[in-house]
């Protein structure tokens, strides 16, 4: 059922340049101004102007979180948008990385020799909390009467690999623990910190076994990514970074007619990214990744879907240190969504510039220890459906 | 919430919802800030690009720089307008109620507002100016702006 | 990103949003008329008569509850309707504390995947996919859900009476342990 691509592209493509804004609970620009702020840097750090970019990709999430409708033409302009060929695209929580995807075959096609790709959530505007928007993507008839919060199909998942792998919430807790660290290292982070498995434990229980520390904070901010033909990128830069493969599945909404402790969607998105990128054995080639982390498990979970860990290893693997910055394989270098912040559409494209920053050693105190040659980024979204996967190289 | 069956030939059950958000509460952004500072003092203000000036303010310039707060002094003057005399239930209103886009001679853009006047005086090209709000009643939104008139004969 | 430079963006604190001026609030007032459609009135239908019912379709033998008016693999339409027993087994459940707009709840819900016991469900991706609901669960204990002593056990739904049913999943008051 994997999909099989064209491997025969066009144009091969790089990623030139990145930006982000800071990720905050609360912030006084609006949704197009933070798109604007991104963009800018994302081209600054390129050399570029907007006269040198084609086309425009915009991704964010839910209208109803920045409280605009038609988000991607309100952030048109922020995006760099007006009078060029623009989209906005959207799968749910895997849209940040879907973004980098629709923006390579806007090149790989050969229709667009440079595109910036924007990503903008602003989750403040709505009141008293963004859970009463997240009641909308649970289906009016057969779930909403239940008055669910969308923490609980987050736990329900969460207790499934707990009970299919035999994982305790100590040892996921330290996903939390070493993205909370990573993100000390990041300029835009929001919720960065030394804790411990002993504060995750303490904070308040939500669902069990989801607790406050468990999951991402919710925040606004942008980020943004400069793409180029391979032409067009060798005259820009001496060290583009490459996308070297770009995978994404969806899966049905009825999430509870699945086995919950593993990411099929996540798995085929990998296996088309892999397949173009020529990986065969992605846990050796992969030197560190940027998998999903909304919350704690769902690294664990995201690492075995990118086959980066066998099915209930990837636990085994984080007690030894394989995920750390230092260790055989980082995972979340950046922080992730659980230290830098999670504006849904943002917070997917952040780890795709993480890619970028770490694969030219621009990295700064996040840099990994080892040399990176190929990385890989990906994010899930909606009913436990979407898998959005894309893998970079040097 | 009980939902009902349908009168239809398959019985299609019809269910109940709502948007479940109490409000939204929207920040003013960068230079909205500077306008919303400048309507509770009076006063209308743009973004100033190279020569060209942009109402309301936009932060952000056409080619991606930032701009600079500058007063707009006017004069406005109709450029589109239109005559409601329906509310958005369809209920004829009393008195009918003018909507125009207001240009500042010294700017681009402009705003929508209400133009005090019968609907029957104006015209596009009409010379009008903002009616404020008293100040204490300011919150710095364009709601400070009661409505813009016609500009006096004379005047 | 190598060289410290702070980053674009200004952040708002509670209270600055307060003495804001400019600040544009506004209360959305929709209301929303949904359609169940055919496959799910039906099962809706069902509810009311205290049955589970499913779909079954007849190229591959999956049993869809809750139940498509096509199969969404085959992309065919589904067949012959089937009347489930309403038993299952846990395949996951947690303990919310939390209502949906995030406030405390006093008593905390248990809350589940069931998985339905499906007559003739041939089933050919290895168990991952199944017929299910989504529901509270009662009769067991949080302690229960935290040891993982829940997950497996056989349950089954309890009805509410047929005078209080309206067509809803909430006919159902909950999945409660089938006692053996």
């Amino acid at each position: 059922m994997v999909s099989r691509p064209n491997l025969h592209v066009k144009d091969r493509v790089a990623v030139v340049g990145a930006g982000i804004t800071l990720f905050r609970r609360r912030m006084l620009e609006t949704p197009r101004e933070l798109a604007w702020e991104a963009s800018k840097m994302a081209l600054e750090s390129a050399g570029l102007t907007l006269r040198d970019i084609d086309c425009v990709v915009i991704g964010s999430a839910p209208d109803a979180f920045d409280g605009v409708h038609m988000k991607g033409e309100y952030l048109a302009d922020g995006a760099g948008g007006l009078m060029k060929p623009t989209v906005r695209v959207y799968v749910g929580g895997g849209t940040g990385v879907f973004v980098p995807i629709a923006a390579w075959w806007h090149v790989a096609s050969g229709l667009c020799r440079t595109v910036l790709a924007v990503a903008e959530e602003k989750m403040s505007p709505a009141r008293p909390h963004p859970q009463g928007v997240f009641a909308y993507i649970w289906d009016p008839i057969l779930e909403r009467p239940l008055g669910p919060n969308l923490i609980w199909i987050f736990a329900l998942e969460m207790r499934r690999y707990m009970h299919k792998c035999r994982v305790d919430k100590e040892t996921i807790a330290k996903v939390s623990v070493k993205n909370k660290r990573n993100a000390m290292g990041h300029p835009a982070a929001q919720a960065a910190g030394e804790i411990t498995v002993e504060d995750v434990l303490n904070s308040e229980v939500l669902v069990w076994p989801v607790q406050r520390l468990d999951i991402s904070p919710v925040s606004d901010g942008a980020a943004a990514l400069v793409l180029a033909s391979e032409n067009e990128a060798r005259r820009i830069t001496d060290s583009p970074v490459w996308i070297e493969g770009v995978g994404w599945t969806l899966d049905n909404t009825h999430w509870y007619n699945r086995e919950l402790a593993y990411p099929r969607y996540v798995n085929y998105a990998a296996r088309m990214a892999y397949r173009m990128a020529g990986i065969e054995r992605p846990w050796r080639e992969i030197d560190f990744a940027e998998p999903y982390d909304p919350f704690d498990y769902k690294e664990l979970h995201h690492i075995e879907g990118l086959m980066l860990a066998r099915p209930c290893e990837a636990p085994k693997l984080l007690e030894e240190g394989w995920f750390d910055r230092s260790g055989e394989l980082p995972t979340s270098p950046s922080g992730g969504l659980l230290g830098v912040g999670n504006p849904i559409a943002a917070a997917g494209l952040m780890k795709a510039a993480e890619l970028f920053w770490q694969l030219r050693y621009e990295a700064g105190p996040r840099q990994v220890k080892k040399p990176v040659h190929k990385g890989v980024a990906q994010a899930w979204g909606d009913l436990m459906q979407a898998g959005t996967v894309v893998v970079m190289g040097n | 919430m009980a939902g009902q069956w349908g009168k239809n030939p398959w019985g299609v059950y019809k269910f109940p919802g709502k948007m479940e958000v109490e409000k939204y509460v929207y920040t003013p952004g960068l230079h909205g800030l500077e306008m919303a500072k400048a309507l509770k003092e009076g006063r209308i203000v743009g973004t100033k690009c190279g020569e060209t000036v942009y109402v309301p303010p936009t932060t952000l310039c056409p080619d991606f720089g930032e701009g600079k707060v500058v007063e707009v002094s006017g004069p406005w003057y109709v450029d589109a307008y239109t005559v409601i005399r329906e509310s958005l239930e369809g209920e004829k209103l009393e008195e009918p109620v003018v909507i125009a886009l207001l240009v500042p001679e010294d700017a681009e853009g402009g705003l929508i507002h209400y133009v005090k006047a019968e609907p029957e005086e104006v015209f596009i090209g009409m010379m009008v100016e903002p009616v404020f709000r008293p100040a204490e009643e300011r919150k710095g939104t364009i709601t400070d702006i009661m409505y813009f008139r016609p500009v006096p004969e004379g005047a | 990103m190598s060289e410290e430079k702070s980053l674009p963006g200004t952040y708002l604190r509670e209270r600055d949003l307060q003495s804001l001026p400019g600040i544009v609030e506004h209360r959305p007032d929709v209301k929303y008329l949904y359609s169940a459609g055919q496959a799910q009135s039906m099962f809706l239908r069902g509810l009311k008569d205290g049955r589970i019912l499913g779909v079954r379709c007849m190229r591959c033998g999956r049993v869809y509850v809750p139940p498509r008016s096509y199969c969404e693999y085959c992309f065919a339409p589904t067949g012959d309707w089937v009347e489930l027993s309403g038993e299952g087994e846990v395949h996951t459940a947690v303990v919310s504390y939390i209502s949906t707009f995030r406030e405390r709840l006093e008593k905390p819900e248990i809350v589940a995947v069931v998985k339905l016991y499906a007559p003739g469900y041939t089933n050919k991706d290895d168990e991952y996919e199944f017929a299910g609901m989504f529901h509270k669960l009662c009769g067991v204990g949080e302690d229960d859900v935290i040891n993982g002593r829940v997950i497996g056990m056989r349950v089954k739904p309890r009805w509410r009476p047929p005078e209080e049913r309206i067509g809803s999943v909430t006919d159902i008051e909950c999945f409660e342990p089938v006692q053996s």
